[in-house]
């Protein structure tokens, strides 16, 4: 053989290289590259465009609304959760399934350091593709409705805290229990945990379950983001837990002898203890929460400049020559509350305590979630101040109008209906007096007598809409329909020329707000 | 080197009479796929979730809604049975076993049906102890179509990764519950007699069962599993 002897030597020129990356970059690199983490996504794309774009498209276009379903209770990050500590899982039961433990103890690299790159890029893959999605999603709803209002980044970063939580426990089961079992176990166990602590978190208003991410109590009120900031304490906390348990389990990884020698196992015994730590102060602070109007506030994480509203200038419309202002997030809905007041506001025009403007004012949230405060307390709109003004808490409507068509109904009912009680009878049910002269105004103001039955019924208004229906249609029948003397005496009262009713009001209406009239003393 | 001094069969081996008899060595095949694809783990898994369900009713774990909401812990139970089914199809062999078993097909089938049946059995032992909403029939409605499942998501991902699809299937199933949709594809949704479900249910099985057995999970060397 002398082909070889007899063939130049060719030497190669090395390649230039541009930046030589140490070694840990070099190991991130090589496990970014080979990580299973990315085939998973296609499959999370799927379930995610399904269960957290989709479910949320239908709701009123304010971010608040539109993302309560998706980032308020956790969706997005309880799509990525069982698939990320699976995949997590699998990817740190690699050593063990492939009987190459021993091999690489003897590596350069401590077995816990090349375990943490491991994980950091199953992380780096995981909360990549979380924070990608979420960003489309965003920009999609942003795009197509134009919404109103700010996201909830706040909540947006404790989905990722969520991922990375979830990826690191995975890891550490399958670090620790080497098998093709490992992944299905792990997101078994993340599956388990994220149903049982969304489907529990939703009744819990206080306490320890706030500290879970998918638990909106309290937090992501319809006034956040529109007239006060999303208020960030409850989302540090969760950070802080899920962050102290993600640094807890990759402690755990570096605790066992084969993991590094022995100052890296006292360093890992300082992480694990450190995470531990981080989750049980969190723990402890979201029991010192308490719910303000405009969210919860943990006082050991308050700034109180998040407790300044959102500064805007109101869009203004008439009605009856009444000015009723909005807030411009709300602009959609001026026409609607103008069209809708402008009958009443006729009817009441000139009358001793009668609106001089209508201006939209911003919920108080008593209870957990928002859904339960119009439960609870019902819808209230008020008239106070000096001249007086009409305030309407638009936000705790539950039948502001969407895009579908006769959506409108009920809300055009509800408005004219709580304004003319709040002016008429106040707070309280009535007396029999208030409910006929009620129901009069609410004739002339567009309510006929036999569709205030039906619009006393709409879901949402306080306890006084049951005796008011009880007052004008009297049980019994097989279907409510007004009757009896106070229906008699609204419809004699509303039968009176508009000059004579305006006149014996402006005459009356101090005793009949007293209460102190009878229906026999109605005209 | 010569074999000469080989005397001795390795640990384990069946002696030669034995292994001729086409009874024995049948068993034996059966055995080693078994053993191959960690049924073993695989049934003690099942048993452990047939106890965590008994004890989520004995004890009456729940969580917080209403109808819809209250079998959310069986059948979450559910899913993790028809995962670790699923994940049972992983073959770590590949092209040789591929080429050189010509009963693999069967086996498949066989294992697939065979934990099906034996993941129903630990459930529904696991439910005598308590009140199992909708009834074993429901129990038995689910757990098939959540196998079918993962059957159909380890012929397409691989079996190591099998797991996803009863997932996926239940995340989706969630919040189809919450919206109150009466699809009967989303079986665990319609009420137990609902006949729709079933038959929906029992196709998804029977599509799982039949893609792992002729074509085994993606991984069972037409495609080596991402690692």
């Amino acid at each position: 053989m002398t082909a070889t002897t007899e063939a130049p030597v060719r030497h190669r020129t090395p390649r230039a290289r541009g930046v030589v990356l140490p070694p840990a970059a070099r190991l991130l690199r090589i496990e970014l590259r080979r990580s299973t983490m990315p085939w998973i996504l296609p499959v999370i794309a799927a379930l995610f465009w399904f269960d957290s774009y989709r479910f949320g498209a239908g709701t009123p276009p304010y971010w608040v609304l539109r993302t309560f379903w998706n980032m308020g209770q956790g969706r997005t990050f309880m799509d990525f959760a069982p698939f990320v500590a699976g995949v997590a899982a699998w990817i740190g039961s690699r050593d063990g399934r492939r009987r190459t433990a021993d091999l690489v103890a003897g590596a350069v690299w401590p077995r816990w350091g090349a375990q943490l790159v491991a994980w950091a890029a199953a992380a780096i893959w995981a909360v990549g593709g979380y924070l990608v999605f979420v960003c489309v999603m965003f920009a999609v709803y942003a795009h197509q409705q134009s919404l109103q209002g700010s996201p909830p980044w706040w909540w947006v970063a404790v989905g990722a805290a969520a991922v990375t939580a979830f990826t690191a426990a995975g890891f550490a089961v399958g670090a620790f229990f080497p098998s093709r079992f490992a992944a299905p176990v792990a997101a078994f166990g993340a599956f388990l945990a994220v149903i049982v602590s969304s489907q529990n978190g939703f009744g819990d208003t206080s306490g320890w379950p706030l500290i879970l991410p998918n638990n909106a109590n309290g937090n992501y009120q319809p006034i956040s983001g529109i007239f006060y900031p999303y208020l960030p304490d409850l989302p540090i906390a969760r950070i802080m837990f899920l962050a102290g348990i993600a640094v807890a389990a990759l402690g755990l990884l570096g605790l066992p002898a084969r993991a590094g020698g022995a100052w890296l196992r006292r360093a890992a015994v300082v992480v694990t203890m450190a995470g531990l730590a981080a989750a049980g102060t969190a723990s402890v602070l979201v029991r010192t929460a308490r719910l303000t109007p405009h969210g919860m506030v943990i006082p050991a994480l308050h700034d109180a400049a998040n407790d300044r509203p959102i500064r805007y200038t109101p869009v203004c419309g008439h009605a009856a020559g009444v000015p009723v202002c909005l807030n411009p997030a709300y602009r959609r809905y001026l026409a609607e509350v103008a069209a809708d007041l402008r009958p009443v506001l006729a009817e009441v025009a000139g009358l001793p305590g009668a609106p001089v403007r209508v201006a939209q004012v911003a919920g108080r949230y008593a209870s957990g979630m928002f859904e339960d405060q119009v439960d609870q307390a019902g819808v209230w709109v008020t008239i106070s101040g000096s001249p007086p003004v009409l305030q309407l808490p638009l936000d705790v409507f539950n039948t502001l109008p969407s895009a579908t068509p006769g959506s409108a109904g009920q809300f055009d009912q509800e408005l004219p209906l709580l304004s003319v009680h709040e002016f008429v009878a106040g707070s309280g049910g009535g007396t029999a007096a208030q409910q006929a002269v009620q129901a009069a105004l609410l004739a002339h103001g567009g309510i006929p007598f036999a569709a205030q039955p039906q619009a006393l019924e709409i879901f949402g208004l306080p306890n006084w809409a049951g005796e008011d229906l009880l007052g004008l249609a009297p049980a019994g029948g097989p279907s409510p329909s007004p009757r009896g003397p106070v229906y008699a005496a609204a419809r004699r009262f509303a039968g009176l020329p508009a000059a004579a009713r305006h006149a014996w009001l402006a005459a009356h209406l101090a005793a009949l707000r007293s209460g102190q009239l009878t229906l026999g003393q109605l005209p | 080197m010569t074999a000469a001094g080989v005397r001795s069969s390795p640990p384990g081996a069946v002696p030669a009479p034995l292994a001729g008899r086409p009874a024995v060595a049948s068993l034996r095949l059966a055995w080693l796929y078994l053993r191959s694809r960690r049924v073993p783990v695989a049934l003690g898994l099942l048993a452990g979730l047939g106890a965590l369900l008994g004890v989520a009713l004995h004890w009456r774990w729940n969580v917080a809604g209403g109808a819809a909401a209250q079998a959310l812990i069986p059948l979450t139970i559910e899913t993790g049975a028809a995962a670790v089914i699923a994940v049972t199809t992983h073959g770590p062999f590949g092209d040789p076993e591929r080429a050189t078993g010509r009963w693999l097909p069967w086996l498949r089938l066989a294992a697939a049906v065979a934990l099906t049946a034996a993941a129903f059995g630990a459930l529904a032992a696991g439910a005598a102890g308590g009140i199992l909403p909708g009834g074993t029939l429901v129990l038995l409605r689910n757990l098939a179509g959540m196998t079918g499942t993962g059957l159909l998501s380890a012929a397409a991902l691989g079996g190591a990764f099998g797991w996803t699809g009863p997932m996926a299937y239940w995340l989706a199933t969630e919040s189809v519950l919450a919206a109150h949709w009466t699809t009967p594809w989303i079986w665990p949704a319609r009420p137990p007699h609902d006949r729709g479900a079933a038959i929906c249910a029992a196709l998804v099985f029977t599509a799982g069962v039949v893609a792992v057995t002729l074509l085994g999970a993606r991984d069972a060397g037409r495609r080596t599993a991402p690692e």
